[in-house]
């Protein structure tokens, strides 16, 4: 008894420091954000208004490049709506109540914490499920997509950016309407990898990506980047393409957060096909 | 002793308010992430308990987990360090005489003190970039994303040290 004791006694830092280790290994676990836990939820609550109040502050050297953001989106959009055009043929096309239904409503958020210089990096934004910010909805930026909720507070909500090594997003080149995944190689963050796109049509260098809308967290058409630079791997028949987001995610300050009215109604349709294929 | 207590824990909260709201923000070419607050456990003075080094590095590798969005990762390469610190400070110090002072270049010698923080830094920044990223595929990107940052980290530390602990011959 006595020689174990001197000997807890004598190696007791190492069963501290594998205690240590071993609590360590189990918060790591936790970061699955396929379930949020209650010590990853106290973990962002303290962040965020941390994060919040300093946001005050730096939010003002952004102002001009997010000013100059939402200007360019304003004009996209007045371009868009009804009275910037001229009916050419009457009566063939008529706009009812009854015809169209709303499928993707915005909720507006501020970004207050981001990093992009990790592999996996992540955003914070002001707004939680007490504003109706809900896991797994998709978030975009003025002038393109940003990546998917993962987990939300009650005032904060935690994004998984593109810039993740888990996001895979569908898009589509305008031009040739093939579709393909978005991908980050983690390399550099102005970047991203486009897979999957049949090489049996061509690309082009400077078409446009953008969402598919095949996921059903983003709208259709919101812009991803365009084509750097490709290749054609011949062993797949796919291309692999580099192009340039034209998010700048290191200045990101407003952002919206993307609601699918028709998303449960979807998810129950998947969900039918994913139990009937698992037979 | 109640002084070193002091100014240790004043290190610790400089350090990490300045590893969370200064150096998290920095993103050159979106790969130099330098981790300065590894000097804390670099700085502990050489008669630290073990039990104390081991759980204040703990301590502040989840407080930094905390605000980077993925928990534990930080917590398990501090512990590492903090771990394997002794048995350097050991083989470089040799016959430094049972004292609470803190290691720097000028008590080391320049040449040991760059060695002992180039391989704290670095165990400490292998394994955070491999348990970041836990995939074997990406393990040349890993490396050079280690390399660089641990360039950027000890040349702040070694100008830190130059000039907080430059006259205390």
């Amino acid at each position: 008894m006595n020689n174990l004791w001197r000997f807890l006694k004598r190696y007791y830092h190492v069963f501290l420091f594998l205690f240590l280790e071993g609590l360590s290994v189990y918060f790591i676990s936790l970061n699955s954000y396929r379930q949020g836990s209650y010590v990853t939820t106290v973990a962002n609550n303290v962040s965020g208004s941390v994060y919040s109040s300093l946001d005050n502050i730096s939010s003002y050297f952004y102002l001009r490049s997010a000013n100059n953001d939402l200007v360019q989106e304003n004009l996209r959009l007045k371009k868009m709506v009804e009275s910037s055009y001229v009916k050419v043929i009457n009566g063939i096309h008529t706009k009812s109540d009854t015809v169209y239904k709303q499928m993707y409503s915005y909720i507006d958020a501020r970004v207050i914490s981001k990093t992009v210089n990790k592999r996996n990096n992540f955003f914070m934004l002001n707004k939680g499920y007490s504003s109706g910010v809900e896991k797994d909805m998709g978030v975009i930026a003025p002038n393109g997509v940003v990546g998917v909720v993962i987990k939300t507070t009650e005032n904060f909500a935690l994004v998984m950016s593109v810039l993740h090594q888990d996001s895979k997003l569908n898009v589509r080149n305008t031009r040739t309407k093939t579709t393909g995944t978005l991908i980050w190689n983690g390399k550099y963050y102005a970047t991203g990898q486009v897979i999957d796109m049949p090489s049996s049509i061509a690309v082009k260098k400077g078409d446009t990506i953008v969402t598919s809308g095949f996921s059903r967290n983003f709208p259709e058409g919101v812009p991803v980047g365009k084509i750097k630079k490709f290749t054609k791997d011949s062993g797949t028949g796919f291309y692999n393409i580099d192009l340039n987001f034209f998010t700048d995610y290191n200045k990101l300050e407003y952002v919206y957060v993307v609601k699918n009215f028709f998303k449960m109604e979807q998810d129950r349709l998947m969900q039918g096909i994913d139990t009937t294929d698992n037979k | 002793m109640l002084k070193d207590i002091l100014i240790s824990l004043v290190q610790f909260i400089l350090l990490f308010f300045f590893q969370v709201l200064v150096l998290d923000n920095i993103s050159l070419w979106g790969m130099v992430n330098p981790m300065v607050y590894v000097w804390f456990i670099i700085l502990l003075p050489y008669n630290t308990p073990r039990w104390l080094t081991l759980t204040s590095s703990f301590l502040l590798g989840i407080c930094v987990d905390i605000f980077s969005s993925q928990m534990g990762i930080n917590a398990f390469a501090c512990t590492l360090v903090a771990f394997i610190r002794p048995l350097l400070l050991n083989a470089f110090s040799g016959n430094i005489e049972n004292t609470f002072q803190r290691p720097s270049a000028s008590r080391l010698g320049f040449v040991n003190f760059l060695f002992y923080v180039i391989i704290l830094v670095a165990i400490h920044h292998l394994t955070y970039f491999l348990l970041g990223t836990f995939a074997l595929n990406e393990i040349i990107s890993v490396l050079f994303r280690t390399l660089i940052s641990l360039a950027a980290t000890v040349i702040i530390i070694i100008l830190c040290d130059a000039v907080f602990f430059h006259k205390q011959e």
